[in-house]
């Protein structure tokens, strides 16, 4: 076993990850930072982020503003000192990058453009083409390029966490490349490891996006917070699930049914928007949470098309024209020519929606550390408390840029201010690990982690879909807490050592099991109907402040069923009140006035 | 414990692309054949009647003048690759509008027909 | 449907060569490469390794040869390859660790040594200062293509100056070079140019084109390549008249 020695370790090398690296060096140029990373840190899932990033930018735009849409966003969810942290760093962040060459889309006069986004009152997303997330993440890994104290482990799959005392001491990891296991110590250690939309057969996400940080932290007594909240991303692409961007709604695409009927404005986001006149908050340009229902309820009702065995509806991009659908949306049209063979500006994009990001995670505290000392979170993996019950579009990749920031900054403080644990101690732990592995290892039959896999995936979407009853998800918890248990006599066919990719995926099918428990008991017991966790089963269907305006935290237990707790939300800010789009908001607003 | 393959000799004859290529860099054989055939030239008319007669009547040799018409094809050739590439090395602007790329190739094959015209004017105008 | 598949694998425990292998794989109309890898690692052979993840083309993992053109996985598809066959192969020009995975450690060197990042004009900015730079859009029009690299390295199994001579900088890298320096927003061209002018740079290109031909993001590094041998050139010739150093 290979032993070496990091002031901080960086878990994950995607935009938060690579921030946190980033902001570490800079506030504190002699710590030395380990870059840790399954793949190489421009594979990261950040890369296929497209819409924007959200900041206030114009004149008319506000903080609060930007509050109010994120806390309506999360029904009521978010922590609002959060959300208030945030809006208040956004835009310096967006700044930042700027100024680290990110190719951000101008205006003629060369100032930043800014588009139209979903549940946003006002334009304030920064984009790059409909690439965003890829320019981000190129721009920050060549940026950490010029950081020699930043050193990278690419390929290395972190096992376990190293804690002592309630205070993180490192990790273990093994390098893909060479089967080793290294023993990494660390004062501060950052996950930014991203989120387990692999949990679903049906999503936007990367294969690389199976939750490992998550079952990290909450296997060493972290909790999962708000893990229910999975949200569906309204437009993806029928059969393989791939993106197709918010943006093309906020550039003015609409959606339509089967019969061409705009069927958005039945659901509360109406009356019907002109075409090529997008209103903000109105119709297409709703909350994911509630576009992705409304489909579920034309499928219902048997007004979706087909695209070979998918139910589908439209997302049509026509009357933008080729020239326009060029420069703002090149990479959706070159997905649907690709992928459906479809070109968006002679016909509409068949689409449906798919699992697209966790809203829960590892629960920290308003500066990113968890409940392990020197255990920092940031990112799709944390659970800082900015979506609630839904998240707002462009609002993730801006938060990847704050909290990481934040986390960098504190890991870096930390570690200042901190030895290293006692290597004896944590070499006894890597031994048990070692002993884990060799014992999976040796293992010569017994349960298929493709088998396990398959089944985790689907009862995932029969009991935690965009819908939920009681009985479904009590069915999908028997059957998760079954595959855990079949899950222990798992079984890999490679014993190689040289890029044993068998092994590892059998690793993140673990992890998913364990996240699974957690996002599916924080579905069951959270009896009523919130953002997008919704549910069908009487009593539950409409939100329920008396008993749920609360987190759920869900804890792990090893072997034994997890264990959930309540906690309340800071509302400190802005009072629960009904959330509406569209301009069933307006009657809303006027009480609110005569209030 | 990587294992590294080698190119062989042969790469270029893999693809389509790389034998386009080598194509494109051979029309220099012909080409040095004429330079020479010229350089020749003006040396045996500087050595007298004689000479320059004789590498006349080599020139007018069926072979020598295969090659030739090789040569010229080859230029031609060797022309048409290095002006449709020539618009993506000097993107060139005029006005504050990129000029597009079949305008440039355009603009040059006209220049290539300003010389020729020039050339035949001086030898038969 | 069906379709006969063939990878060339390589298992350095087992052997130092690498051989063929053939897996007989269901498709329909939207199977890509990479579906059928992962169909042939999930339900016929979980010993074959390969790279991928988002399987839409952006992240940059799934290179491979395929029939011996460098191409994306996850934006091929099977029902193109009815009538010639798939045979598929570890990138070109690469050491290759095991089957489909090479090593990516010289394209990464050679990334990071053309300094790939804005060197800002003011010595130290930082996030203190609030204001974002301007760029028109036809200043962002001058680098933005050269910028849609997604680092997958297929141009470097396309040049055969990059399989010659591995120390070639080599399209990617030299394109991202040039991305910058054409970014009025930078001025770290200087700081640039020496490994742009060096044996390894620019000059090693000799314009094969095929780089450009297999980018699956339209990048045109070919172009990019050559136009730093303009840059270069101008910068040779100042320097030897002493004009700019």
């Amino acid at each position: 076993m290979q032993q070496s020695d990091f002031d901080i370790l960086v878990v994950g090398g995607g935009g938060a990850g690579l921030r946190a690296s980033i902001a570490a060096a800079e506030k504190s140029p002699h710590l030395n930072i380990g870059l840790v990373s399954k793949v190489y840190p421009m594979r990261s899932h950040t890369v296929a982020a497209e819409g924007g990033a959200a900041a206030v930018t114009l004149e008319k735009d506000s903080f609060q503003a930007h509050i109010e849409d994120t806390v309506m966003g999360s029904d009521w969810l978010a922590e609002q000192g959060v959300v208030d942290y945030f809006v208040r760093h956004a835009y310096q962040e967006l700044v930042q990058m700027e100024h680290w060459g990110c190719p951000w889309s101008r205006k003629e006069d060369g100032t930043i453009q800014v588009r139209r986004f979903g549940g946003m009152k006002v334009e304030r997303t920064w984009f790059a083409a409909d690439k965003t997330g890829f320019h981000m993440l190129h721009t920050l890994y060549q940026t950490s390029l010029k950081y020699s104290q930043i050193q990278r482990l690419d390929e290395f799959f972190v096992l376990d966490l190293l804690v002592v005392d309630a205070a993180v001491a490192g990790v273990i990891a093994i390098e893909v490349a060479t089967g080793e296991l290294h023993l990494l110590r660390a004062k501060s250690v950052i996950l930014a490891t991203g989120g387990a939309g692999r949990l679903f057969r049906f999503n936007t996400n990367g294969g690389i996006v199976t939750g490992d940080g998550m079952a990290l932290a909450y296997r060493k007594g972290v909790a999962l917070r708000d893990m229910e909240f999975v949200q569906y991303h309204p437009t993806g692409l029928p059969g393989s699930g791939i993106l197709i961007t918010e943006a093309s709604r906020g550039e003015g695409g609409i959606m339509v049914n089967k019969d061409g009927y705009r069927y958005l404005q039945d659901y509360g986001l109406g009356p019907e928007t002109p075409l090529g006149k997008p209103e903000n908050k109105y119709m297409e340009l709703g909350p994911r949470d509630k576009l992705s229902q409304a489909f579920w309820q034309e499928q219902q009702a048997g007004r979706t098309g087909k695209y070979g065995d998918s139910d589908v509806v439209y997302l049509d991009l026509r009357h933008l024209g080729e020239k326009y659908l060029q420069e703002r949306l090149p990479f959706i049209s070159e997905l649907a020519k690709a992928f459906v063979n479809i070109d968006p500006a002679k016909e509409p994009i068949p689409v449906r929606p798919a699992v697209h990001y966790t809203m829960g995670g590892i629960m920290t505290d308003a500066k990113s550390e968890t409940s392990i000392k020197g255990l920092y979170a940031a990112g799709e993996c944390a659970s800082v408390g900015l979506h609630g019950a839904n998240r707002l579009g462009s609002n993730s990749l801006t938060e990847l840029l704050v909290f990481g920031r934040l986390a960098g900054e504190q890991a870096a403080e930390n570690a200042d201010n901190k030895d290293f644990a006692a290597l004896p101690t944590l070499q006894e732990q890597a031994k048990l690990v070692q002993k884990q592995l060799a014992t999976l290892n040796d293992r010569t039959s017994g349960e298929s982690w493709v088998e396990i896999k398959k089944e985790l995936l689907k009862t995932m979407e029969e009991g935690c879909g965009i819908y939920r009853t009681q009985a479904g998800m009590e069915e999908t918890l028997q059957t998760i807490r079954e595959l855990r248990k079949r899950y222990q006599s798992v079984h890999i066919q490679d014993k190689s050592k040289v890029y044993n990719t068998e092994f590892f995926m059998c690793l993140e099918v673990g992890f998913g099991l364990d996240i699974a428990e957690a996002t599916c008991l924080g579905a069951l017991e959270r009896k009523e109907s919130r953002g997008a966790h919704q549910r069908l089963d009487e009593g539950c269907t409409s939100r329920n402040d008396q008993d749920f305006l609360q987190h759920s935290l869900v804890y792990y237990q090893g072997k034994e069923a997890a264990r959930l707790e309540w906690q309340a939300v800071d509302t400190s800010i802005l009072p629960p009140a009904e959330r509406a789009y569209g301009d069933a908001a307006k009657s809303g607003e006027a009480a609110k006035g005569a209030k | 414990m990587s294992y590294r393959p080698t190119l062989t000799r042969t790469w270029w004859l893999k693809n389509t692309a790389f034998k386009v290529y080598m194509l494109r860099e051979l029309t220099v054989l012909p080409l040095l054949f004429f330079l020479l055939c010229l350089v020749k030239g003006l040396y045996s008319l500087s050595q007298g009647a004689e000479a320059w007669y004789l590498w006349l009547a080599v020139m007018q040799n069926p072979l020598v003048m295969l090659i030739n018409t090789l040569a010229l094809l080859a230029s031609l050739f060797h022309a048409w690759t290095f002006f449709q590439l020539f618009p993506r090395v000097m993107p060139l602007e005029f006005g504050g509008k990129k000029v597009s790329a079949p305008a440039l190739v355009a603009g040059q094959w006209a220049g290539v027909l300003a010389v020729f015209a020039l050339v035949a004017w001086l030898f038969w105008g | 449907m069906e379709l006969e598949v063939t990878i060339q694998r390589y298992l350095p425990e087992q052997s130092s060569e690498p051989f063929n292998q053939s897996y007989t794989v269901p498709y329909d109309t939207s199977t890509s490469v990479l579906d059928a890898l992962t169909y042939i690692k999930e339900e016929l052979d979980p010993t074959l390794s390969y790279r991928w993840s988002c399987r839409m083309a952006i992240c940059g993992s799934c290179g491979i040869m395929l029939n011996g053109k460098p191409m994306l996985g996850c934006n091929v598809f099977l029902r193109d390859y009815v009538q010639t066959g798939m045979l598929i192969e570890p990138m070109a020009h690469f050491p290759v660790e095991r089957d489909l995975i090479i090593d990516m450690e010289s394209f990464l060197t050679h990334l990071e040594a053309v300094k790939p990042y804005l060197i800002s004009k003011d010595s130290k900015e930082s996030v203190q200062s609030f204001d974002p730079h301007n760029q028109t859009p036809r200043q962002l029009d001058k680098y933005q293509q050269f910028s849609s690299c997604i680092n997958c390295g297929l141009c470097y199994s396309a040049c055969p100056q990059f399989g010659l001579n591995p120390e070639f900088i080599g399209p990617a890298a030299l394109t991202l070079a040039h991305r910058y320096n054409l970014d009025n927003r930078d001025a770290g061209q200087a700081e640039r140019m020496p490994m742009i002018n060096s044996e390894e740079g620019a000059w090693s290109c000799t314009f094969v084109g095929y780089c450009s031909e297999v980018c699956p993001k339209s990048v045109d590094p070919a172009a990019a390549v050559n136009q730093s041998k303009v840059t270069s050139a101008t910068d040779l010739i100042f320097s030897l008249l002493g004009g700019r150093s």
